[in-house]
């Protein structure tokens, strides 16, 4: 009984993983970059469907749907303000400059939100309250609500990246910017698009996560760790990776957690086994699940 | 201007004690943590190209095995410092060796998660570290200002001229070359693993010296040492600085924690402000404010003294 809770359990909470990660990894299959604000982007995700939610009382489902044109024009701003004219004008050190500039600005919108909302925990309202049966297991139903939605969004996200003429020009970027200019696409259109979507992913996952853990300026960290070690597990840029690499990391952070018997330290240390992932697949295999193994000159 | 501007600085960072007192000598010891933080953090992403997330975290390290091996082991201070040092070498090691071997954000990656980690184990294990309400540390010489405050500035004229003999040597030409055409270098036959390892673990043990520094001379250690927060205040320093030049950095350190002084008043706006900061210094002076106000001001000086009659 335990084992099935804690399965159904590593399932929802995978769909929501794999949601912020596939963000974090289409990010870096088109623009080659980590961003390191992928975490507070998702808090801004959390904040802005609680403040439509909650504070100006719109429709729950009107709020969700709402924060996505938001989310996405954000994300676009970013790449517009921040990272377009660096890569535009090759810049010397680019790489540096990426991480640099994606930390700074995960920073700066933590302590934004600091003063704007306060240091307190908020709670959204999840779509669907209440909880559903299955013979004797019970699941709660802000996180079958959030299960059901961060699937769906997977659903027509894949269907945008391998089915529609836009997907498979983001697809072409990310193999060969250069083969893809000389085709016509627009390389810097694609881009934009592909950080707004993943800017879209991490603040969808983030509202999402809202109603089920808390919404505060310093959820970022802890999921921006897990996103990254979803992705450096299932290999950088990887759409099947990131999927299975979610689901491969809830599962052990939910069996993990029965394994500490003082359950104080059990819950402290939730967050702990990712490093342990981490470590060990760079010790054995560093390219990820599903990475190409790197080639050097 | 070039050679009088260094000796001006080492004269004012002499004299500081005879001039404030008390609480702005406190600032200044607080800011020499921070000065060295910064230049060895310049030194790693400026000089080698490496961004590591975790120099807070192995500042937190030397502090937590500075205090303990003191309250616990009964060591001396300086020894229980030294080892604090060698202790964030030990896990810069580690960390470097696994994630050095592939290029790209690897490095930052795993850094930023193990800062996360450090900062849940020290809180978690309060039996060890007191948890978050934080660990008392005995301080150096009952914590006479005058002492603290030169042993903060040894400390850091150590790590400059360490760091700035690494520069000059034949391993920093190396680690220069890499930066610029690291398949160009490694073509030559230069080991890139292992230089570039070379720089992760030294700069990784200044910031574990700096820690212990900072234990023993504000006599508290606790998580917030280790929080992302604190490693943007870093980075916001060193990029503020400028990344190329290690005296830049620290500057920036002591610049940007005056500033911290007089923007008492915003109190939790402080890092919002400090992380525009750093993207407005990114995208229009990404070589940094002061070596550009530096420039500024040596063109201004130039024209004035050639105007100037002889």
């Amino acid at each position: 009984m335990l084992f099935l809770s804690q399965l159904a359990n590593a399932l929802v909470i995978g769909t929501l993983y794999a949601l912020m990660a596939l963000g974090l990894s289409l990010i870096f299959g088109v623009l080659k970059l980590v961003n390191f604000s992928h975490g507070e982007c998702l808090m801004v995700g959390g904040y802005l469907y609680y403040v439509l939610a909650t504070t100006l009382k719109l429709p729950l489902s009107i709020s969700l749907a709402l924060s996505l044109p938001v989310l996405f024009l954000f994300g676009v701003f970013l790449e517009r303000s921040l990272l377009r004219a660096p890569y535009q004008r090759r810049m010397a050190r680019y790489d540096e400059y990426v991480i640099l500039v994606t930390f700074a600005l995960g920073i700066f919108l933590q302590n934004l939100a600091l003063p704007v909302f306060g240091p307190y925990n908020r709670q959204a309202a999840p779509l669907f309250k209440g909880s559903v049966r299955i013979g004797e297991l019970v699941i709660a139903g802000d996180r079958l609500t959030g299960a059901l939605v961060a699937f769906l969004v997977i659903g027509i996200l894949l269907f945008f990246l391998y089915r529609t003429y836009l997907g498979k020009g983001l697809r072409a970027v990310a193999q060969s910017p250069g083969a893809a200019a000389i085709v016509g696409i627009k390389v810097l259109r694609m881009r934009a698009v592909a950080f707004g979507i993943g800017i879209t992913l991490a603040g969808v996952a983030g509202a999402l996560f809202g109603p089920i853990f808390l919404v505060n300026p310093e959820m970022g960290t802890s999921f921006a760790v897990k996103a990254f070690v979803i992705v450096v597990l299932g290999g950088m840029g990887s759409i099947k990776g990131s999927i299975v690499g979610a689901y491969i990391l809830a599962i052990v952070e939910s069996f993990g957690s029965i394994l500490l018997p003082d359950p104080s330290r059990a819950l402290a240390y939730k967050d702990a086994y990712g490093l342990l992932l981490l470590v060990l697949v760079l010790l054995f295999r560093p390219q990820g699940l599903f990475g190409e193994k790197e080639r050097r000159a | 201007m070039k050679r009088i501007f260094p000796a001006l600085l080492v004269l004012a960072a002499l004299l500081f004690p005879f001039f404030f007192r008390d609480y702005w000598l406190y600032v200044g010891i607080i800011g020499l943590y921070y000065a060295i933080l910064a230049s060895s953090w310049s030194m790693l992403a400026g000089q080698v190209g490496l961004i590591s997330f975790a120099h807070a975290a192995f500042a937190g390290i030397g502090a937590y095995t500075s205090a303990l091996l003191v309250i616990h082991g009964g060591l001396s201070i300086p020894l229980a410092m030294a080892a604090g040092a060698l202790a964030a070498a030990v896990v810069g090691l580690g960390i470097g060796a696994l994630t050095l071997r592939m290029r790209g954000p690897y490095l930052a990656l795993t850094t930023l998660a193990f800062s996360e980690i450090l900062r849940i184990f020290i809180t978690a294990e309060y039996q060890l570290t007191q948890g978050s309400i934080g660990l008392k540390v005995p301080l150096i010489l009952d914590g006479n200002k005058l002492v603290c405050y030169y042993t903060g500035l040894a400390l850091f004229v150590l790590t400059l001229v360490v760091l700035t003999f690494l520069i000059h040597s034949r391993v920093g030409l190396l680690l220069v070359a890499m930066r610029e055409d690291e398949d160009g270098a490694a073509t030559r036959g230069v080991d890139t693993v292992a230089y570039r390892l070379i720089a992760f673990v030294v700069t990784s043990a200044f910031a574990g010296l700096a820690g212990g520094y900072y234990a023993h001379v504000v006599g508290l250690v606790s998580p917030q040492m280790v929080r992302i927060g604190e490693m943007g205040l870093i980075l916001a320093m060193s990029v503020f600085g400028g990344l190329e030049s290690l005296l830049g950095a620290a500057l920036g350190a002591i610049f940007l924690q005056t500033l911290t002084e007089y923007l008492r008043i915003f109190a939790e706006w402080r890092l919002a402000i400090f992380g525009a900061l750093v993207l407005f210094t990114l995208k229009f002076a990404p070589e940094g404010i002061l070596p550009r106000a530096y420039l500024y001001a040596e063109r201004f000086m130039d024209r004035w003294l050639s105007r100037a009659p002889r």
